[in-house]
């Protein structure tokens, strides 16, 4: 055991009930390096780190911080050795101000102000911004995780374990937050970063640890090991084809669109304009693909076409249902105590009247299940006993097997590892059925995009348009002009 | 004339309001912590007992903490279900106040008998403050009370301090809001549970001892008329606020105090009216203030 080793995890195992999560992990993580943790959904990277920032107790194995042997019991032990955790669904209060969830956590007196100034110190310090009053339900994801960073450096955390950190940022946000955590491992400081990111761990880890089904499978530093063996550590076998890639179809431009937006603006809740002058057409056996910055529009342009928004001015023309498979599949898309099953009556819920037909409905999940390859238990399955991927994939399945004409997907891969996006990305492209569907898809990932998309439309600052692309298709330069709204 | 009449008023509605009040800021501090504690209306029957029980045996002082006492004993059942249990928190609290109902009963009979005439006890006298009490209207009502109201005084603005500016207080906070984002943070939500739950247990009790110390002077089965359904109204009304609440407290207090108002205008009409005018009250305000919601996100989930 080397003093210089930030955190080392030795042969480390959990069960829980008789789902075996770590099998004999590993992990050693140098201080002042940025060490990447990688691996597929349910490969035990998170429950790793829960276990080495004291929120979960190992059945077996050795946890070292700082060269000393520890047995932590909750995460206040965590927080006590200088250790931090950004989850990847953030563990915030919304109702409470950015102060107030910083301050959490502490004993005694709540001093505002004493709070107040230690934000503007970290600020000072490390660079990230927010404004102590602001309340963080209002506040976009981008500025939530910089306060899940604030929160664990106002505890004097030295060792941040950032859990998925990109899967919500734009493009942009995620390269200046990988900057940043050069910048930290620079002053001494210690990053783990949990990613299914390839490229992110290739391009900025010192190091990088694969986990497969519970077990280290490999451990090395960026310079010691290939991309190939990285990709064959992390699937185990020849690797899929990372995206699905497909031929544009031949659309007929006389055809009728399904999805039809004329002159649109949306003016949201609290009377700012999100989308103006909105003019767009989606025909049978199209995948549009959306680009844009966070708080483009899209969010916007993606549920008035899903039918789920009404637009202030203008006209859109939708089919009775249209399939949306939103970001957040667990606020948004599903109910997670209810089985499979009633997950996809329930779906029907405002359309359909009656007696309930529960054999075709479970017929139907399974027939679900089978073709989207969802491991699950089976139709009757509580949805949230699913990993992250396969609620993910029944998620699409469903919204496919009710809407036949007409579907939209947001962030559809967002926390989804390799194997798992590109199934839902093949999914979601493929275009199925006679006519086959109107396809709208946004992804903060212009690669996904690029991967799927038979045309681009690029948001900017509320107003939408088609993104022309370069002669050589391997020329991104229009893509990245029109995020920052060039002409 | 008007003081004649309105004097009286408003000094029964700052008395009833008081147990009132007592149960509704234990509720506030329950429900923060994202409990929704329907045993309540047995903990202030409880309270009720114990402090006539305490009370006959060391004075005002001994029935003020047997009230307490009680209360707490019978909310720890609750606490034990819910939080250790994680118990559904409708079933386990209904079932605890129809506990506290049915135990009340049985042992006031138990000790004194099936015939009705039961214990009685001399209330404690209001104690007039000098000066403030000579206010015209509202220095009678405020200040010409007993020892309870004036704690209750001094409880509102402790209570929205400790809320605000404590960090166990915050810590609360986030318990009944994100209860995962409190134990991420190092904080500790089953202990604050249980901890929210004994003060609402206290408080609860401290209600019901009250209402037998400084107001009736005797125990009644049931004595306790859904008060604590009705604080936890209040509790909605005073949008989760300790001065909100203790102000909802006092609308109830007034609506309680109407009868005798009514009584000496002479308006004739049937008396059951007015004790209905409350309830009426409970469900007429939760109508118009449906909507408006600000509720801990985390309310209710065992």
């Amino acid at each position: 055991m080397s003093g210089s080793d930030a955190l080392v995890l030795r042969d480390v195992r959990r069960s829980f009930g008789r789902t075996v999560a770590l099998d004999g992990a590993s992990c050693t993580v140098r201080r002042g390096t940025i060490h990447a943790l990688l691996g597929e959904n349910g490969a035990g990277k998170t429950t790793l780190m829960r276990i080495a920032f004291g929120l979960l107790a190992p059945d077996a194995g050795e946890l070292w911080v700082n060269g000393v042997r520890t047995t932590l019991r909750s995460s206040r032990d965590g927080i006590a050795l200088g250790m931090g955790m950004v989850h990847q669904h953030f563990m915030l209060v919304p109702a409470m101000t950015v102060a107030e969830n910083v301050a959490l956590g502490g004993r005694g007196r709540f001093d505002r102000d004493a709070t107040t100034k230690r934000i503007a110190a970290i600020a000072k310090d490390s660079g990230l911004v927010l404004e102590p009053e602001s309340r963080v339900a209002d506040l976009p994801v981008g500025a939530q995780q910089r306060l899940e960073i604030i929160k664990a450096l106002a505890h004097d955390a030295r060792l941040l374990i950032l859990d998925e950190p990109t899967a919500v940022l734009s493009p942009s946000e995620g390269a200046d937050l990988l900057r940043w955590s050069r910048r930290f491992a620079a002053g001494g400081g210690t990053i783990v970063l949990i990613t299914h990111k390839l490229r992110d761990a290739l391009e900025f880890a010192d190091d990088i640890t694969v986990l497969r089904r519970g077990r280290t499978v490999l451990a090395g530093s960026r310079g010691g090991v290939t991309e190939t063996q990285v990709i064959a550590a992390l699937v185990g076998e020849a690797g899929p084809a990372l995206h699905a890639s497909r031929p544009s179809p031949m659309i007929p431009t006389d055809a009728e669109p399904v999805l039809h937006l004329d002159g649109v603006d949306y003016v949201d809740a609290r009377g700012v304009t999100r989308l103006r002058d909105v003019t767009l057409d989606v025909r049978a056996g199209e995948v549009v693909g959306v680009i844009g910055v966070e708080g483009a529009g899209q969010h916007e342009l993606l549920r008035i076409l899903a039918g789920r928004l009404e637009p202030t001015r203008g006209r859109a023309t939708r089919p009775a249902r249209v399939g949306f498979i939103p970001e957040d599949r667990l606020h948004d898309a599903l109910i997670p105590e209810l089985t499979l099953t009633e997950n996809l009556a329930l779906a029907r819920a405002g359309a359909a009247h009656g007696r309930l037909p529960w054999e075709a409905m479970r017929h139907a999940t399974t027939g679900i299940l089978r073709d989207l390859d969802v491991r699950a238990d089976g139709p009757e399955s509580p949805a949230r006993a699913l990993s992250g991927g396969n609620q993910q994939k029944f998620v699409v399945g469903r919204e496919r097997h009710l809407a036949g004409s007409a579907l939209v997907a947001e962030n559809p891969t967002r926390g989804l590892d390799l194997r798992a996006s590109a199934r839902v990305l093949d999914e979601i492209a493929r275009a199925g059925g006679s006519p086959p569907p109107a396809v709208v898809m946004y992804s903060s990932d212009l690669d996904e995009v690029l991967a799927v998309a038979t045309r681009v439309v690029a948001c900017f600052n509320g107003s939408v348009r088609e993104v022309t692309p370069a002669s050589d298709p391997e020329d991104l330069t229009p893509y990245a002009r029109a995020l920052l709204g060039a002409p | 004339m008007i003081e004649v009449i309105l004097v009286p008023f408003l000094e029964a509605a700052v008395r009833t309001a008081t147990p009132l009040a007592f149960a509704a800021l234990g509720e506030l501090v329950a429900e923060r912590a994202g409990v929704i504690n329907l045993g309540l209306e047995g903990a202030i029957i409880a309270g009720c007992l114990g402090a006539l029980v305490a009370s006959g045996v060391g004075g005002p002082v001994a029935g003020f903490a047997g009230g307490m006492a009680a209360g707490i004993a019978l909310t720890a059942v609750f606490a034990f279900f819910v939080v250790d249990l994680r118990t559904d928190q409708i079933i386990a609290g209904t079932a605890v106040s129809m506990l506290g109902l049915g135990l009340t009963g049985a042992i006031y009979r138990g000790l004194y008998g099936t015939g009705g005439a039961g214990l009685s006890i001399s209330t404690i006298a209001p104690l007039a403050i000098p000066g403030l009490s000579a206010i015209p209207l509202i220095g009678p009502a405020l200040f010409r009370q007993t020892v309870p109201t004036y704690a209750l005084y001094a409880l509102v603005p402790c209570l929205a301090w400790w809320l605000r500016s404590t960090h166990a207080g915050l810590a609360l906070r986030a318990t009944g809001e994100n209860e995962e984002a409190a134990e991420a943070a190092g904080a500790a939500p089953r202990r604050i549970r249980w901890g929210a739950l004994l003060v609402a247990g206290a408080m609860g009790g401290l209600c019901g001892a009250t209402l037998v110390l400084a107001q009736v002077g005797t125990f009644s089965e049931g004595m306790s008329a859904g008060r604590g359904f009705i604080a936890i109204a209040i509790v909605v009304m005073g949008r989760w606020s300790a001065f909100g609440t203790a102000l909802a407290a006092l609308v109830f207090g007034a609506a309680f105090a109407l009868q005798y108002l009514f009584q000496s205008l002479g308006w004739s009409l049937p008396y059951q009216l007015f004790i209905a005018l409350p309830y009426v009250l409970t469900l007429a305000l939760l109508a118009l203030l449906r909507g408006r919601a600000t509720a801990p996100a985390g309310l209710g989930r065992s």
